[in-house]
């Protein structure tokens, strides 16, 4: 008998039991209102997740152990990988990377329950059967289609090893984040539910559910971005955003958690926005079952199809009943969503905020669009197309542009109501900004229409976000009666006043930075290509490099047969910057793909990014450079963004119209 | 003695250029072919990339032609220098791809026939949420107003 087969899948059947008899318990607890049930339906979750921890730390050590009994194990490790890449094989494969997604799901289910036991205790058992239903959902896939447990007939002597593809550092971290964020959006979305059907919608359940959001937002935005630094690293095509399918799937489920914390605070301050926020929390969590269901089911098949199976079906099912019970779920209650609001003028930070969620809404469809459209294409004319980068550049571009500016907008109205008289004062230097940029960018040579457009959009939500965080700061020491405060402390001063509003302005500020470098880096991004002889030169911009020598090195491990590493010297003009070694990487089993290595080298101007393509029996090879623009920006950016999304835990509602924030809330001093 | 130790030194130095003439022999050894580039020199490589630029790999999803490593997107570029070579215009060459491989390879999605549905929908998108978000902030703004002056004494 195989003793981690055994124990990993009868870990899964008793998860899959005790999500069961949470949905069961907490639902009959509900309807008999007997605290004992849903105590012990709370328990359940707990027990579920700590099952699927017991099935990972299995999954594991076999892994770790090269246990090739395992199915799984076999075809995605090897004897001669690091333990690293070990732990990295744990998601590499189907039925791992399920795995994963369930025992991330049960996490933040469980701290669900845990949380909302104190926090809304009259939702607390809707929430545990929602939590409950969904948990199983997910389960029954990989206990009955995909378990990584499977024992195989024959042990093999050595696994087949990581595909090619995942071979690299940011494999350890990037899926687990990813994973760990598309998960998160079940927690809003059970907290929301649970309200939905306790019947009580008002500003309750968005307190307890908006640090879900927000760590929903971290975490996705994070692994994002992660996902877009392994493409630019490992990938090797000059870029790190190709609006690939799978790209497409991972940002879908960002756009309306973003919405949702904007909406959020709308609701909590004006009571508006109940029906909307709802159907966010339900559009973020669909989306993530989405992207999983794309993703898996190999529906539109992309570099990150390796993950096809056949359950696709089955995912498709979990998504139609998700986005069916919603909308039934809100249609059942609208009549308590229409409550009394309180929304004095159009002119107000509520409806730049609402503005907003339109927008990103906008953004989302079209995002969705594209990406199905190919499926839609296949099946009703049987003609295969691909949407690509040129559509989204253009399609989305213009919306992306226009968000900013709308952020910028709503962070310079007042709430309630603004005065056109004040609006105006207020607008004033940020339209100066606007067209002080616009003139200066073009002056500098900017003629390109669209990134000028995008600079000067991202140029002003940055100038707006430094303006008001400059404004907080100011007036800080002297509150503090401490006299004349070092400036680090005042510069800090407002994320510690209101880390929720000033937290959420860095985030904006990273978002501008982020865009700036997006815009530089497609719009003014050069590229040559060469075939070169060892000891010829070539021009890349301001640079000048010299291929000195390609030497073949055996691999060290990880199933690498070989290394092909070009050494190529940088120049820029007689002074020598450098050397850098792109190269090539061959796999034992797998003959027919080569990975390129690629080299980066980072100023806070430009990346320049070379890759090699090939070579003939003279060593004549050919390498293509890229010089991209301000791409340094775009991780500074997202490191921005990200921290001010940390910070912005730190939140407490503020007393309605008192002390620092509600003083901070009228107009700047003139 | 003096000689002997020149001698001695001789055959060190000898012995490790050996041994490096070999290590160097051992590594180009395991150096594996690679494609061939043959880059046409009588070809304009900005001309050619602008071309490559316009196509996708056939076997990927979403990869540009100029960048796939795949030895069907090698043999493209190596139709596309010839091409070029031979002085063919660049909107054939494209096509010329099109024809071979279908929709599928081009970056830039033809709008013609079906294709005008995924620009409608970008449309009908960014009308519905405009239209839709314009009524249901009007309808709040209203609801709002009638509620507050049912609340006035």
């Amino acid at each position: 008998m195989n003793l981690a087969g055994a124990l990993g899948a009868s870990a899964l059947v008793a998860a899959l039991a005790a999500a069961l008899f949470a949905l069961g318990t907490s639902t009959w607890g509900v309807r008999r209102g007997h605290a004992g049930a849903i105590a012990s339906g709370r328990r359940a979750l707990y027990a579920a997740a700590a099952l699927l921890t017991l099935a990972m730390a299995t999954l594991a050590a076999s892994l770790l152990r090269d246990d090739f009994s395992l199915v799984y194990v076999a075809s995605v490790s090897s004897r001669d990988m690091e333990t690293a890449f070990k732990w990295a094989a744990l998601w590499s494969g189907q039925p791992g990377s399920l795995l994963l997604w369930a025992w991330l799901l049960s996490l933040s289910l469980a701290g669900v329950a845990r949380h909302l036991a104190r926090a809304l205790p009259w939702a607390r058992g809707h929430a545990q059967a929602v939590s409950g239903a969904v948990l199983a959902a997910f389960l029954v896939p990989l206990v009955f289609l995909a378990s990584p447990f499977e024992v195989a007939a024959v042990t093999p002597p050595d696994g087949v090893g990581l595909n090619p593809l995942l071979v690299d550092p940011a494999m350890l971290i990037h899926p687990p984040l990813l994973l760990a964020g598309l998960t998160s959006t079940a927690a809003p979305f059970a907290v929301g539910s649970g309200a939905l059907l306790a019947g009580h919608v008002d500003s309750g359940w968005v307190r307890a559910a908006r640090p879900w959001a927000l760590g929903s937002f971290v975490v996705l935005a994070t692994g994002n971005v992660l996902g877009g630094w392994w493409a630019y690293t490992v990938l090797g095509w000059g870029g790190y955003w190709a609006w690939d399918p799978v790209e497409n799937s991972a940002i879908l489920p960002l756009l309306p958690t973003i919405a949702l914390l904007h909406g959020f605070a709308v609701q909590e301050r004006r009571g508006m926005l109940r029906l909307w926020n709802l159907a966010m929390a339900a559009a973020a969590f669909s989306l993530a079952v989405f992207g999983t269901f794309n993703v898996r089911s190999g529906l539109v098949s992309s570099v990150h199809s390796f993950a096809q199976s056949e359950i696709g079906p089955y995912f498709l099912g979990i998504l139609a009943a998700v986005i069916l019970g919603s909308v039934a779920l809100l249609a059942w209650r609208s009549p308590r969503l229409s409550g009394p609001h309180d929304f004095e003028s159009l002119l107000s930070r509520e409806t730049g905020l609402i503005v907003n969620n339109y927008l990103l809404t906008a953004i989302a469809l079209v995002i969705l669009g594209g990406t199905l459209f190919p499926v839609a294409s296949e099946l009703v004319r049987g003609v295969r197309v691909t949407v690509s980068e040129p559509f989204y550049d253009q399609a989305v571009g213009p919306l992306l542009a226009l968000l900013l500016l709308a952020a910028a907008a709503g962070v310079l109205l007042p709430w309630r109501r603004g005065s056109p008289r004040s609006l105006r004062r207020r607008l004033a230097q940020p339209v100066a900004a606007l067209v002080g940029s616009a003139a200066l960018l073009s002056a500098a040579g900017v003629r390109d229409p669209f990134a000028l457009g995008g600079i000067v959009c991202a140029l002003t939500l940055a100038a707006v976000t430094l303006r008001e965080h400059w404004l907080a700061a100011r007036g800080a020491p002297r509150a503090g009666g401490g006299g004349a405060a070092s400036w680090p402390l005042a510069a800090w001063s407002p994320f510690r006043r209101d880390p929720g509003r000033y937290g959420g302005y860095l985030v904006h500020l990273g978002a501008a930075v982020m865009a700036i470098a997006v815009v530089a880096s497609t719009a003014y991004q050069q590229q040559v290509r060469v075939a070169v002889a060892p000891g010829e030169s070539f021009a890349a911009g301001r640079y000048t490099l010299t291929y000195e020598r390609l030497e073949g090195r055996p691999g060290t491990g990880n199933g690498v047969e070989t290394d092909a590493v070009a050494t190529v010297t940088v120049r820029e003009g007689d002074r020598l910057l450098g050397e850098m070694q792109p190269g090539r990487r061959f796999f034992t089993n797998f003959p027919d793909q080569p990975m390129g290595v690629v080299a980066v080298r980072s100023t806070w101007r430009e990346d320049l990014y070379l890759f090699m393509q090939g070579w003939d029996e003279d060593l004549v090879t050919e390498f293509q450079a890229f010089v991209n623009p301000l791409v340094i920006w775009l991780w500074t950016g997202a490191g921005l963004l990200v921290s001010g999304g940390l910070l912005a835990f730190g939140w407490q509602r503020p007393a309605a119209g008192a002390g620092a924030a509600g003083a901070a809330d009228a107009p700047g001093p003139a | 003695m003096a000689s002997r130790s020149g001698r001695a030194a001789a055959a060190l130095v000898a012995g490790a250029a050996a041994l490096l003439l070999g290590a160097a022999l051992l590594a180009s050894a395991t150096l594996p072919p690679g494609a061939t580039p043959a880059l046409a020199q009588e070809v304009d490589p900005e001309q050619q990339l602008a071309i490559e630029r316009q196509l996708l790999c056939p076997q990927c999803v979403n990869e540009r032609l100029d960048q796939c490593a795949r030895a069907i997107c090698e043999d493209m570029r190596a139709t596309i220098r010839e091409q070029l070579a031979a002085g063919t215009p660049p909107d054939q060459i494209v096509f010329f791809f099109r024809a071979r491989y279908g929709d599928r390879v081009l970056a830039q999605l033809p709008r013609e026939g079906f294709n005008l549905l995924l620009f409608g929908w970008v449309a009908g998108s960014l009308a519905l949420v405009a239209a839709g978000g314009g009524f249901a902030l009007l309808r709040m703004r209203r609801s709002a107003r009638r509620s507050a002056r049912a609340g006035e004494p």
